[in-house]
């Protein structure tokens, strides 16, 4: 059995032939390329597969590729303007968040969904909204620095 | 300090291939696209100790989709090992714990292959299954490896089996001056099973060139030690195998041993694509590598300590019973070193330590990230605050009481040149607000120091290359998963050259290219590949200011290189372009290449002379824990740590940063669970708990202005020595807010429940 779906990813509209069971970071990584992606638990642990879903952050891997039919989806690839990096990027390196890098694409997803929302986090919602991506070399210490930093910057940018 | 002396040196600049991962285009291992591969899997054995009777294969070989099938039979028998060869890459006769690989598969789909590999028919005869390393030790525990003869060096009349390993400490007259000592403490301490959980799966591919070759692709730390392992298991000769690194997502040691750690994966895909004539790539999911990769170890450890009434420490014995897993694996190098650590960093004149390494039923151990130390410092400063409360002292007076002095002797460092482990403890204490900060009710302060040894190993090279428009390209063995390879050492080339940091490459290891190097290991990236990297640049320098000197008519000495041009130092208007330099070497010398070799062997014997200087930190914790449930919540986290001199202070403090936080995880949550067969109760992410956000505080890193270490301008290692105290000094800061002393990891809401109700007699 196969599907056909349609969706926009990072501007892009996107038609594909899918197996139901397909899971959307499967789909996302293999079948269109975004490789930015990254998988590592696939049970909704770890938030390294992290994309908007339709301005929403989720675990692209516990969601079916099905389900993302009409969605907008927005991964780490579409973040930077061309060669301008968009600030949440370019603060996790300005703070050295970055160590092997394979947390981050999905915490600069979960970042930049928050700092969509709001530009003043408080330590709660910060903590909210990056408690389901794990980081298994910085000890999150960088990363705050990160957040701060890009949220300083998105301030003084509005 | 850096700044005034050094351009680069010193400062953070950002991190070498940084915008490819933000932008999620770095390429890691489990990114490849090989063009036609099919996809390779293991099917594990299902017991953990068994004899295997008959494996048939025949209908997995028929299925259609099929490549092909591989069992033991297809591989030449030989065995593979660090210390001891006890291991086949795929199961010979008999299985020893439940992630043995057995058969695997090669088939063109996911779907396929787990079909296949249901369909491979083993007959199992399970023996005896032993999971306690105590246990495995007794006469009636049954054998793992009949076949593998007991340490050479165990005392005489040792009665002990299992034993894959000892390793044994001595120094002055430890029996005497503990019957002599004012007061003798005695506690015992255990540590669990954990598994490093670096979020970038564990992958191989393999293809069998048109030439005959093999071309690996790994996601591990030590490529040559893969390409000997490959060449010895599958006997092709080291040049008929090229082992190319991708990026990495984190290793912590766990993908460092060769294809010790990922349990023979390289080896199993390259035997896979051979027969199968096709590319073949092979993914371990997460499940799959926690019960079959390797772990850190588990420990039991008796710990002994005799004082005076002054605080001082007068002998130590100790026992360790440190569990290797099913296989030797590490474990007779990490359960050395931690033998070593138990007596201490403290003067101890009179000590001795007995290690056992032994094998049971389980995950092998593998040299993760700081390997023993953490499992030494728990027990060790643990009971260093349990005797401090004996002799009713102040943790920090009783330490600060008994630091070595230059000259003298640490269990594995047999000459101190310069001791920082008293600075650490002032400071650490002074940032914590040791005995001045307001502690609320069930909160309490806790410290812990560690040290680590740099430990001596094989040397390393470095080639700096110059291409004509005066940049550089840099080959090293060692790879860059947030270590050195892409923080650190870039800027020490850049510094030698006088070039900016961008303009220095630092490519991925390629053992057709690349100097061979033992590995990314033991906190030695900046050691060894930053000292090659160093004598490389000057090499190459000197090679452009000889052609720059002819044409500018000047000494050599006279020239700098600045600004992208080589000119005469206080005359900048006699120069030349850097680029046309290099071009022209294309007609002097070929090409400028500056070779550089760290020469571990002269390191060793300077330290011999002069005495060397180890690393030293101390990390002060203030925790609150819940009566109620147990639940330990970290207000504070100091750590203080003495790294010699600071190439990218922002990156030292990255992995020490990180270091602590593993252990942190360690220290609270993480632990490998098992049923009474051995089978792993918590494979996935779901279960199998490590630290978030939420349990993490800031750390507050202090880098302290220490002595110099072997590395060069002065480093010391840096990547594994934050794991080292974080255990105790959770520990000590729970024992200060309730008054229990908790002598087994993990300090769970659970475990500090259980300790807090028995302590107030409640029935637990
Ligand atoms: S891979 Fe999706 S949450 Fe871990
Ligand atoms: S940087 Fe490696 S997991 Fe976060």
């Amino acid at each position: 059995m196969s599907l056909n779906i349609r969706l926009v990813v990072n501007g892009r509209r996107h038609t594909a032939k899918i197996n139901p069971a397909t899971s959307l970071l499967d789909f996302l990584r293999d079948t269109l390329g975004y490789k930015g992606v990254k998988i590592c638990c696939n049970t909704g642990e770890c938030g390294a597969c992290t994309i908007l879903f339709n301005g929403k952050p989720v675990n692209s891997c516990v969601v079916l590729a099905a389900d993302a039919a009409g969605a907008e989806i927005v991964t780490v690839e579409g973040l930077a303007e061309g060669d301008r990096l968009h600030p949440v990027q370019q603060a996790f390196i300005d703070t050295g968040a970055v160590q092997c890098g394979y947390c981050t694409p999905g915490f600069i997803i979960s970042v930049k969904a928050l700092l969509d929302r709001t530009k003043n986090p408080t330590a709660e919602e910060i903590e909210e909204a990056v408690s389901g991506n794990i980081c298994r070399c910085t000890g999150y210490t960088k990363i705050v620095d990160a957040i701060q930093i890009a949220a300083e910057r998105l301030q003084a940018r509005s | 300090m850096a700044k005034a002396e050094y351009s680069v040196l010193g400062t953070s600049i950002p991190r070498m291939g940084g915008v490819e991962r933000v932008a999620g285009a770095g390429i890691y291992g489990i990114d490849l696209v090989l063009p036609d591969a099919v996809r390779g899997g293991v099917l594990r054995s299902q017991y953990a100790h068994a004899t295997i009777k008959s494996i048939d294969t025949s209908e997995a070989e028929s299925l259609p989709g099929v490549y092909a099938v591989v069992t033991a039979e297809d591989a030449p028998d030989v065995k593979y090992g660090r210390t001891s060869n006890d291991r086949y890459m795929l199961a010979r006769g008999k299985v020893r714990y439940m992630g043995d690989p057995v058969a695997a598969v090669a088939a063109d789909s996911e779907a396929t292959l787990k079909k296949a590999l249901k369909k491979i028919k083993v007959e199992y005869e399970p023996l005896p299954v032993v999971l306690d390393a105590e246990a495995a030790m007794k006469a009636d525990a049954p054998a793992l490896h009949e076949e593998i003869p007991l340490p050479a060096n165990l005392p005489k009349d040792t009665r002990v089996k299992n034993v894959c390993g000892y390793s044994t400490l001595h120094v002055g007259d430890p029996d005497r001056a503990m019957a002599e000592a004012d007061l003798v403490v005695e506690e015992t301490y255990e540590t669990k099973m954990v598994h490093p959980q670096y979020l970038e799966p564990r992958i191989a591919a393999t293809r069998h060139e048109a030439d005959g070759r093999l071309t690996v692709w790994v996601n591990a730390q030590a490529p040559f030690g893969v390409r000997s392992e490959v060449s010895k298991l599958l006997k092709i000769p080291i040049s008929g195998i090229r082992v190319l690194v991708t990026e990495i997502g984190g290793g912590f040691g766990g993908k460092a041993t060769g294809t010790h750690s990922s349990a023979g994966l390289e080896p199993i895909c390259a035997l896979l694509a051979i027969k199968a004539k096709k590319p073949v790539m092979m993914v371990l999911d997460k499940a799959e590598e926690t019960v079959s990769t390797t772990v850190r170890a588990p420990v039991k450890v008796w710990i002994q300590t005799g004082v005076n009434k002054d605080g001082t420490i007068v002998a130590r014995k100790a026992k360790l019973i440190f569990d290797a897993g099913a296989y030797s694996g590490f474990g007779a190098l990490a359960g050395s070193r931690c033998t070593q650590m138990l007596a201490g960093w403290y003067r101890t004149p009179n000590a001795h330590v007995d290690g056992y390494i032994v094998y049971t039923n389980k995950q092998v151990c593998g040299p993760v990230r700081g390997p023993g130390g953490p499992q030494a410092a728990f027990p060790v400063e643990s009971h260093m605050d349990s005797i401090a409360a004996k002799l009713g002292m102040d943790p920090v007076e009783f330490r600060l009481k008994n630091i070595p002095k230059p000259g003298e002797r640490i269990a594995g460092v047999p000459k101190l040149r310069d001791v920082s482990l008293g600075e650490t403890i002032r400071v650490a204490a002074e940032k914590i607000g040791w005995g001045k900060v307001k502690l609320e009710k069930n909160q309490g302060v806790g410290i812990a120091t560690g040290s680590w040894i740099e430990g001596s190993g094989p040397g390393g090279g470095a080639v700096v290359k110059i291409n004509e428009d005066g940049t550089a390209a840099v080959l090293i063995g060692k790879v860059d998963y947030g270590t050195a390879p892409r923080f650190g050492i870039p800027m020490i080339v850049a510094e030698e050259l006088g070039i900016p940091t961008d303009d220095v490459t630092v490519l991925n290891v390629d053992t057709d290219a690349s100097p061979w190097d033992a590995g990314t290991v033991g906190s030695r990236s900046t050691l060894v590949a930053g000292n090659a990297a160093r004598l490389a640049a000057i090499d190459a320098r000197n090679q452009l200011l000889r052609m720059a000197a002819k044409q500018l008519e000047a000494s050599s000495d006279d020239l700098e290189i600045k600004d992208r041009q080589i000119r005469v130092k206080g005359t900048p208007v006699k120069a030349l372009a850097l680029a046309a330099v290099a071009t022209a070497a294309h007609n002097e010398i070929g090409e400028v290449i500056g070779r550089g070799y760290f020469d571990s062997k002269a390191v060793e014997a300077e330290e011999k002379e002069k005495g060397s200087s180890p690393p030293f930190t101390s990390h002060a914790a203030i925790v609150e824990v819940d009566p109620d449930t147990g639940n330990v919540k970290i207000l504070k986290y100091v750590a203080v740590h003495d790294v010699g001199f600071v190439i990218h202070p922002q990156a030292v403090e990255g992995q020490i940063e990180g270091a602590t936080a593993m252990s942190i995880g360690q220290a609270l949550c993480e632990q490998v669970l098992f049923d009474d067969k051995g089978k792993t109760l918590n494979p996935t992410f779901v279960d199998y708990l490590m630290p978030t956000w939420n349990m993490i505080p800031k750390i507050e890193t202090v880098l302290i202005k220490g002595y110099p270490g072997a590395g060069p301008y002065g480093t010391k290692g840096a990547g594994e020595i934050g794991c080292v105290p974080p255990p105790a000094a959770i520990a000590n800061a729970i024992c200060n807010a309730v008054g229990v002393r908790l002598t087994s990891l993990p300090l769970s809401p659970e475990n500090v429940l259980r300790a807090i109700r028995e302590q107030k007699g409640v029935e637990p």
